[in-house]
């Protein structure tokens, strides 16, 4: 069996957390996601949708899978449209899943990409919160952290740019509803992030180390499960160039 | 005679205006120094390089500068040359090869006001904007992050008149000039996006002075037997720009792909030195013809053309 690279796994566990019928969307620096949805239309998910965010391209073939989610091989697509008519899909609720990140992500599963610091003393400038308040119009939506350390899952993001379960919230959208990283998959138990499995070669103690808050750990905490070897053969169809597959 | 003029000119007694005007006389005529900037192209796609490498070297300011909605080498060189006051920021980066250096500097050493916003705001402002409306109301929930806090000039709340709810609104936004790349204009403004359109035509519709950066300008026949398939109608443009390649380091959709050697160089010079980057590259160069000379030349669009369009 060919080895199974970790970008590899994440995509195969987000793969299955889309379901048949599901309209996704993905923002900037979706390799991992884009990977994940062509693979879940190959093999369970013939009816989802998703869309390339900026590229306004509807369910591209990804022939090849590409690093820049505005890249003009998107176009192989079932659509294209502007961006502004995604933008209304966003707001009129019609997103099944989104994909999110962050700099930071909070045990709430709000994301932040605005900065690190204060307002008026941003230390670390972040990219700016794109898309990522559209989460709060999403029936739920799935994290994907390139690395999983303390700065980067923390107890409470600095700035909110995507909403997770907040405290008095009132918003359409349904939250959070996995986490997937470089060591485990996490999902939510009463608004709160607690570990769901770790991957191979990772112990409970080492993803406890690695987050900056108490993350709920259930009794039993299994391994997470690997892609068949029918799966990683369509990825690797799916992404030649290993765009997806090198990406961490 | 008459009869042989109005074919030639579809019927008009008087030669239409032809906007086809060089970088440097289309900068001159539609940016004031200090006005508000809209730019085109998303990360690093449709940049109009060329009309920015122009700006640098005019040394025209934008008091305001607007993305739609993700900046990327188009704002990060502005910013870095110090061209910039104010940013509505949705995102200015550089997607998988990471941070943009100059607005990050800018940013945390407070040189560059930071309006915060989002890719929503972007859309909904240039909406507003393109038909006149007042402000605009925002779907409940976006409000719920920190973004609003964070803007209260551009933020600001309201009840709706229907069920009385509070809701957040925008100010419609109208920038003075907007510069836009699409693939394919004719002498008079006619344009197509061959590729993503983006938010851009959202743009062109809610800015003042539109200058177009296009790739080829082709004859005005080609617009009448293509009519269904224009996107920017000419009376909206005020000039066309004739940069082939002019988008580099950026892509073209369709044309030539966005050359990541340069760019992780560009990522390079910001942090070492920008100011021997816009000397080499922007205020070398007189032109777009001689900025192409200046990164390889025939050799280097070859290269980037890769194989031709994929389908």
């Amino acid at each position: 069996m060919v080895e199974v690279k970790t970008a590899e796994l994440m995509a195969s566990v987000l793969s299955k957390h889309l379901e048949d019928g599901d309209v996704a969307i993905m923002g900037a620096f979706s390799a991992i996601p884009m990977l994940a949805s062509r693979l879940a239309q190959m093999t369970h998910a013939p009816n989802l949708t998703y869309i390339a965010g900026g590229s306004g391209a509807i369910n591209p073939l990804l022939e090849p899978l590409v690093a820049s989610s505005c890249d003009d091989r998107l176009l192989k697509a079932e659509a294209v449209l502007p961006l502004s008519d995604v933008i209304d899909f966003e707001a009129k609720t019609e997103i099944d899943i989104f994909f999110a990140g962050g700099l930071q992500i909070d045990k709430q599963g709000s994301c932040n990409l605005l900065g690190v610091g204060k307002p008026g003393e941003i230390k670390f400038r972040g990219p700016g919160s794109v898309g990522l308040p559209f989460l709060s119009r999403a029936r739920r939506f799935a994290i994907y952290a390139m690395n999983h350390n303390a700065r980067t899952f923390v107890e409470k993001v600095d700035f909110i740019s995507g909403p997770g379960f907040v405290d008095g919230k009132d918003f359409p959208g349904g939250g959070p509803s996995l986490v997937v990283t470089p060591i485990c998959v996490m999902d939510f138990h009463e608004e709160r992030m607690q570990l769901k499995s770790v991957h191979p070669g990772v112990s409970v103690d080492d993803v406890v180390q690695n987050t900056g808050f108490e993350l709920r750990i259930p009794d039993n905490v299994p391994q997470t499960g690997l892609p068949t070897e029918e799966e990683l053969e369509l990825m690797r169809e799916i992404d030649p160039l290993g765009v997806a597959r090198n990406s961490l | 005679m008459r009869r042989l003029y109005l074919i030639l000119s579809e019927g008009r007694l008087m030669a239409r205006t032809e906007k086809v005007l060089s970088a440097k006389e289309a900068v001159e005529r539609f940016m004031k120094d200090g006005c508000f900037v809209a730019i085109g192209g998303m990360h690093m796609h449709n940049n109009t390089m060329a009309l920015i490498r122009e700006v640098i070297r005019q040394n025209v300011g934008a008091g305001r500068l607007i993305t739609s909605p993700s900046g990327s080498v188009n704002a990060d060189m502005l910013i870095g040359a110090g061209l910039v006051d104010e940013l509505y920021c949705a995102y200015v980066g550089m997607e998988h090869l990471g941070l943009a250096p100059n607005f990050r500097k800018f940013a945390e050493s407070g040189k560059l006001k930071v309006r915060e916003c989002d890719e929503a705001f972007v859309t909904y402002t240039l909406r507003a904007g393109a038909s006149s409306m007042p402000f605009i109301p925002l779907p409940k929930g976006l409000e719920a992050t920190s973004v609003p806090s964070m803007n209260e000039d551009d933020y600001r709340w309201t009840s709706d008149p229907f069920g009385g709810e509070k809701v957040a609104c925008l100010p419609a936004l109208q920038p003075d000039v907007a510069l836009v790349h699409c693939q394919k204009a004719d002498q008079y403004g006619n344009a197509i996006f061959e590729g993503s359109k983006f938010n851009d035509f959202l743009m062109v519709k809610a800015s003042d002075k539109v200058i177009l950066q296009v790739e080829e300008v082709v004859p005005h026949e080609y617009m009448l037997e293509n009519a269904m398939r224009v996107d920017v109608p000419a009376f909206l443009v005020d000039a066309v720009v004739n940069a082939p390649f002019g988008c580099h380091p950026t892509a073209s959709h369709r044309y030539y792909r966005f050359d990541e050697g340069h760019i992780k160089e560009y990522l390079r010079a910001c942090k070492e030195d920008f100011d021997a980057y816009l000397d080499k590259y922007v205020r070398g160069p007189k032109d777009n013809e001689e900025y192409l000379e200046v990164i390889g030349g025939r050799e280097k669009a070859k290269e980037l053309i890769e194989g031709g369009v994929p389908w």
